[in-house]
């Protein structure tokens, strides 16, 4: 296994005037957990919609796993172990809960037949929707369509979860289950980057924080570090640390 | 994937005590009614007048094309409204087959295979193309069909020509055989798409039909899904197609590459319910009453088709057998997984 899960290299991409990436490059490791931070618009989405395959970037190269997937579209990325949650739930809303993850594990994990339904089933009761399997995913209220959301993910099989506002106005019990979730995939070797507006529930599950602020990386390391570099607190923070430390 | 298995048997998730099905508990039985019904059609020549047969037959070519459709807009999201080109071709391949000395009832199936090869080429060119400017695409396609066929002076060019080959048959087995071919292009159709939904490749069709973006992030080859469904559809289409060839006795390029057939197609699957099998055939027996019941009222025919189809836009959104299947959680055709655990339902882990 090469020492980076997933490279960007100098990746530039621009929305007419907006700067989303600006020469930005970082790298993952395989089981690390990286925070994502940064005033709206800093690019955080669409960096996550770079790598996922979603949107391709102006320059720059993106690897995962030791081969550029720059040319691959969003499907033939998920099977190589990319995973991605939506910051809105995107629900297959007129299939039962069961069957979204039934497609992530058939089609981008490739399990067939009982396999595929073992694997489909172990994610749900990994976030904890097994008494909800048969409900249809659109009458999901918002804690369960998150839960859903990350199912999905799983259930596909990555190596890499990107997890974009999974725990956004979600109450203080329910950010611990997401936090649990995700310490429990570390465990297992998989690796997580995670946008999360709520701080306090980053801090608690990452080991690497980064921010940032028009498309460029203006701090990133230990989470408590970050969230003290002045340049953070002025592009971003400010307030949020008080309610942090409160907490 | 053990085909067999996947499709029938309930299946025990290891260690779970948890086992996912495919069938609600009443579907079994319905499902042996509809075999039972498909016999006693299979007898129906001999219980009707032969125009009562013929009715059937124009029912169950627009139950066939349909079905098809409602496969392309109703799952694959591909609003096609040029299908019509594949049932002009699938008549003509009928025609130039009669033509050249073959049997016209034993070309149906050599006409939608033929169909299928040319939508091929068609579908790399449409694909091309999304939403609207698709369905638009689809349409030019069908056109210029049409006007290709109408050129060609030896199969009777914008007149049209008879099907030869069938003047040896006696009436009322001319009229038996065009209605059994009918009926078994229907089942055919409708038992094809059954098993492609309960395929895996129908789960990736639920999955492109409820959110495109969704299906590809969890790895769904949303494309080539798309390209199986448009070709399948022309096969349906094309055999469609063949069957008014033969039955009507007479090909003409503008009846058969008439836009109308979308017009029915699309009043058929709405009305019934986009995305589940059962619509279409709700959707075209509703039309058949319809019609049949008020079509000497000349335009308020129309008025009245029109009315049924905004009323159930506005208040049946998902068709009125897809209210149905919502409310109360019913398939006539069980293409769903459901999953059933060793404790009852609500009293799972806890939230």
């Amino acid at each position: 296994m090469p020492a980076t899960l997933l490279e960007l290299v100098r990746i530039s991409k621009r929305f007419g005037g907006v700067v989303v990436a600006h020469d930005l490059s970082l790298s993952v490791e395989p089981g690390a957990a990286v925070g994502l931070v940064g005033p709206n618009g800093a690019g955080k989405t669409s960096l996550f919609s770079m790598v996922a395959g979603d949107l391709r970037p102006d320059a720059g190269t993106i690897s995962f796993d030791g081969a550029v997937v720059n040319r691959l579209g969003p499907a033939a990325r998920c099977r190589l172990g990319i995973g991605r949650t939506y910051q809105v739930p995107k629900p297959f809303e007129r299939m039962t809960v069961f069957e979204n993850a039934l497609v992530a594990a058939q089609q981008g994990a490739g399990a067939r037949g009982q396999d595929s339904h073992h694997r489909a089933f172990a994610s749900l009761e990994r976030c904890n929707l097994i008494d909800k399997v048969n409900r249809e995913a659109g009458s999901l209220g918002l804690l369960d369509r998150k839960r859903l959301e990350l199912a999905r993910a799983l259930a596909s099989g990555p190596r890499l979860v990107l997890l974009d506002e999974v725990a956004g106005g979600l109450t203080q019990p329910e950010v611990r289950e997401l936090v649990d979730i995700v310490r429990s995939l570390r465990a297992e070797g998989t690796a997580v980057v995670w946008i999360e507006h709520v701080v306090r529930a980053l801090v608690g599950a990452v080991d690497r924080l980064l921010c940032l602020a028009a498309g460029v990386v203006i701090a990133d390391g230990d989470p408590v570090r970050v969230l003290d570099d002045p340049a953070v607190r002025e592009v971003y923070l400010g307030t949020e640390l008080a309610i942090e430390g409160t907490v | 994937m053990s085909a067999a298995g996947e499709l029938l048997a309930p299946s025990a998730i290891d260690g779970t005590g948890f086992t996912v099905r495919r069938a609600a508990r009443s579907s079994g039985w319905l499902l042996g009614f509809a075999a039972a019904l498909v016999v006693l059609l299979a007898f129906m020549p001999a219980l009707v007048s032969h125009g009562d047969t013929s009715l059937l037959v124009n029912v169950f070519v627009l139950l066939t094309i349909s079905t098809m459709w409602n496969l392309l807009a109703g799952y694959a999201g591909l609003v096609s409204i040029g299908q019509q080109a594949f049932i002009g071709l699938g008549a003509y391949s009928v025609v130039v087959a009669a033509i050249n000395g073959m049997e016209p009832f034993t070309v149906i199936p050599v006409a939608a295979v033929v169909c299928g090869v040319i939508s091929i080429p068609v579908a790399a060119l449409v694909f091309r193309t999304r939403g609207g400017y698709f369905a638009i695409a689809t349409w030019v396609v069908a056109s210029a069909a049409q006007l290709v066929i109408s050129s060609i002076t030896s199969i009777g060019g914008g007149t049209g020509h008879p099907v030869p080959g069938l003047s040896s048959l006696a009436p009322g087995e001319f009229a038996n055989i065009s209605y059994w071919s009918a009926l078994a292009v229907v089942v055919v159709a409708l038992a094809a798409t059954y098993l492609l939904l309960r395929s895996r490749l129908g789960l990736v069709l639920a999955a492109v039909r409820d959110n495109e973006d969704a299906a590809r992030a969890a790895g769904t080859r949303v494309t080539l899904a798309r390209g199986v469904v448009f070709v399948l559809a022309a096969i349906g289409c094309g055999a469609a197609g063949a069957l008014l060839a033969v039955t009507q006795l007479q090909v003409e390029p503008v009846a058969a590459f008439s836009v109308q057939w979308s017009a029915e197609i699309i009043f058929v699957t709405l009305i019934g319910g986009m995305g589940t099998i059962e619509g279409p055939i709700l959707g075209t027996v509703i039309y058949f009453v319809l019609q049949q019941n008020l079509a000497q009222h000349g335009a308020w025919y129309l008025i009245i088709v029109g009315t049924v189809a905004v009323a159930v836009a506005i208040w049946f959104p998902r068709g009125l057998w897809g209210t149905v299947t919502r409310r109360l959680r019913f398939e006539f055709f069980p293409v769903r997984y459901q999953v059933v655990g060793p404790r009852p339902q609500d009293s799972g882990s806890p939230t």
